[in-house]
């Protein structure tokens, strides 16, 4: 009986959410961010050591690395300089190498001068002992589609959730379902399920056309499952404040809201070494820096969080049940 | 005028329109008097080290070039240089030399930092003797110190947008376009009133995050005023044209989303990563935010270069914006 209510709750979402033309946008979003992960993203990031320019008129210096410009006069020098501020130039005409750069941060400045003097010197390579298996390319895919998925999860999942339940709001279905003989808590159940459904195989798809299929499969089952706690977690707080507040303009200012301070301090935090005092106290930190690891292959099973993800979502269902209690006898 | 004391109306009674011209301006607060995120640990070189791996003067020596992390074993050393969001360079001793450890997927300055490490570390007496002049530039990471601000400013002026378009939708909404469309109004005198609110919240809101963030003398003041003008009022332009072309809140929404993610990427990244590629700034001139972005950089770091340029380019930008819109409607109207 209840799986045949269930059923026929969750067929109706469906329709509402094809309707609102809520697939076409996760699907658009899709090619949208695979596009640009594609095209976009990965063309800018490349970053190479800074360039030498030497100028040595009378060939002083023997054992000069084929990594060095040589220049032709010393205005040549400036003007590449100017244009290439992180370059350092070496001034060799008096057969003592002189070294000129633009400041920059002190102790960078201290590696671009002796990086430069080294390279006068020799021409053997080091390579240096490697402990990671991504490659450059690798890594950068990883790290963009899951800030996009994050970004997608946090924004639409929660949008989304709140879209389809205004509309309802505003049909009167709310106050249809305080008189029919069903389980409270199953509207609530179904509608979560199925946002939880849409942003599984948006993750599934996203980690296949950007991180490739020969990886996907370690890392999958782990990326599915922190999917999860972040869907989960959204779309119940998007149920909850789509309860709570009047109107979607109302709700859209909460969006914006999470928009702007969820994700820049988690970004900041979790791709730089620039660390924030409190966010280890940062609830969304946690569940990003959980999503990161995933895709790296880092599957760290911490039993702390994987309670503390439960209690909150456990918590976050039973206010969502209780603001829909509320919102029917509000209605009817 | 009439007219705009209606919309103005409408908008004292919206809280949404209040909060979102607020919003900007606490996070500006929030920028300029709570939290100076130190970002001078950006463009330094970091190393990490096993307990007891290198010798102490190897040590003093790593920290002449950056900052030096110690861990306990030599796992926590590999699993710190395996972390993704960190560049850190393991060093251990290796005989007389060092070896550098990488996890492999850094960017090519670390792989050729690492690679030329051991010979700079064989050669540190010699390089104590070479005489190093260092030129004066402005400071590299002051520029990025602005970075916040005037994405803070961008949203201010986005407000707009979003704004506008809500306002449009809603009233398709409830049914009041149709009454709209008989009312005796030109529809030149709709797009002016429509634009009027989200242009003048957009600038309210932007002209005190800008007077909280900058300060400025009265010249580049007024440059940022202009700068501040324009782009409100091409982001009000933009949000009529995303009420326009959407039929329900959902959609608006996500177009106001890919509108947004647009106006903020695009100009970031052109600061960021596409200094030199010509063809490439001149791409990105097509979203308006790119040349309010560049303004507020060029007036925040003292110069006043591009400045007028961009203004010129948001110009043109007001312009074909108003005209397209004023002719897509009159086009819609013929065939209605």
């Amino acid at each position: 009986m209840i799986w045949k209510s269930l059923y026929s709750v969750f067929k109706k979402d469906c329709r509402m959410m094809a309707s609102g033309k809520f697939f076409f946008v996760a699907l658009g979003s899709l090619v949208f961010y695979t596009v640009f992960i594609n095209f976009g993203y990965l063309n800018f990031m490349h970053m190479e050591i800074y360039n030498v320019y030497l100028y040595d008129p009378a060939g002083t210096q023997a054992q000069v690395s084929n990594l060095i410009y040589a220049v032709d006069s010393l205005e040549e020098m400036d003007a590449m300089l100017v244009r290439d501020t992180n370059g350092v130039g070496i001034n060799a005409s008096d057969g003592k190498p002189d070294i000129v750069l633009y400041a920059g941060a002190e102790k960078v400045d201290r590696h671009r001068a002796d990086y430069a003097l080294s390279l006068l010197h020799t021409d053997d390579e080091h390579t240096p002992e490697i402990v990671g298996g991504d490659s450059p390319e690798g890594k950068n895919r990883k790290d963009i589609t899951c800030e996009l998925l994050f970004i997608e999860i946090v924004a639409v999942g929660f949008l989304g959730i709140a879209s389809v339940l205004f509309k309802e709001k505003r049909m009167g279905v709310i106050r249809v379902h305080a008189i029919m003989p069903l389980e409270k808590s199953l509207f609530v159940f179904s509608k979560i399920f199925l946002f939880l459904l849409t942003d599984l195989v948006f993750a599934a798809l996203m980690t296949l056309f950007n991180i490739g299929p020969a990886e996907m499969a370690s890392i999958l089952p782990a990326v599915l499952a922190q999917t999860a706690i972040l869907s989960l977690i959204m779309s119940l707080t998007g149920f909850v404040c789509a309860m709570l507040l009047k109107d979607f303009k109302q709700f859209s200012l909460a969006y914006l809201v999470i928009a702007l301070f969820a994700t820049a301090p988690v970004f900041l935090s979790a791709n730089t070494s620039i660390k924030m005092l409190w966010i280890d106290y940062y609830p969304f930190y946690h569940v990003y820096m959980g999503l990161k690891n995933a895709f790296f292959g880092m599957p760290a099973i911490n039993l702390a969080y994987s309670i503390c993800a439960a209690c909150a979502i456990l918590l976050l269902f039973g206010i969502a049940s209780a603001a829909f209690c509320r919102e029917m006898r509000k209605e009817g | 005028m009439k007219g705009w004391i209606y919309q103005l109306k409408s908008v004292r009674k919206d809280k949404f329109c209040m909060m979102s011209f607020l919003l900007p301006i606490v996070v500006a607060i929030v920028l300029n008097y709570v939290g100076s995120i130190d970002l001078s640990s950006l463009g330094e070189l970091h190393f990490g080290v096993a307990a007891g791996g290198v010798d102490l003067e190897t040590e003093s020596w790593l920290k002449r070039y950056g900052s030096v992390t110690v861990c306990q074993t030599r796992d926590e050393l590999v699993s710190a240089i395996n972390d993704p969001s960190t560049n850190l360079i393991g060093v251990e001793m290796d005989g007389d030399g060092i070896q550098t450890i990488l996890s492999g997927d850094e960017l090519a300055i670390w792989h050729q930092t690492a690679g030329t490490l051991p010979a700079l570390y064989g050669q540190r007496e010699m390089a104590a003797q070479a005489s190093v002049q260092i030129l004066e530039r402005p400071d590299i990471l002051a520029g990025y110190r602005y970075i916040f601000a005037a994405m803070t400013l961008v949203v201010a002026m986005f407000m707009g947008c979003t704004f506008n378009a809500m306002n449009i939708i809603s009233e398709k909404e409830d049914g009041v376009a149709f009454i709209n469309e008989i009312l005796p109004m030109t529809s030149r005198q709709y797009v002016l009133q429509k634009i009027f609110i989200g242009f003048v919240f957009g600038c309210l809101s932007a002209i005190v995050t800008a007077a909280i963030c900058f300060r400025f003398p009265a010249a580049k003041a007024a440059a940022m005023l202009a700068l501040i003008v324009l782009s409100a009022f091409v982001a009000a332009l933009i949000g009529l044209f995303v009420g326009r072309i959407s039929d329900g809140l959902m959609v608006g929404v996500v177009y106001i989303k890919i509108v947004m993610i647009v106006f903020m990427a695009v100009p970031l990244l052109k600061y960021l990563a596409v200094e030199g590629n010509k063809i490439v700034s001149y791409i990105c001139y097509f979203v308006p935010s790119s040349a309010t972005f560049e303004g507020i950089m060029d007036l925040a770091n003292g110069g006043a270069v591009t400045a007028g340029k961009d203004m010129i380019i948001l110009g043109v930008h007001c312009a074909v914006w108003f005209l397209l819109y004023l002719f897509i409607s009159k086009c819609q109207k013929k065939h209605a």
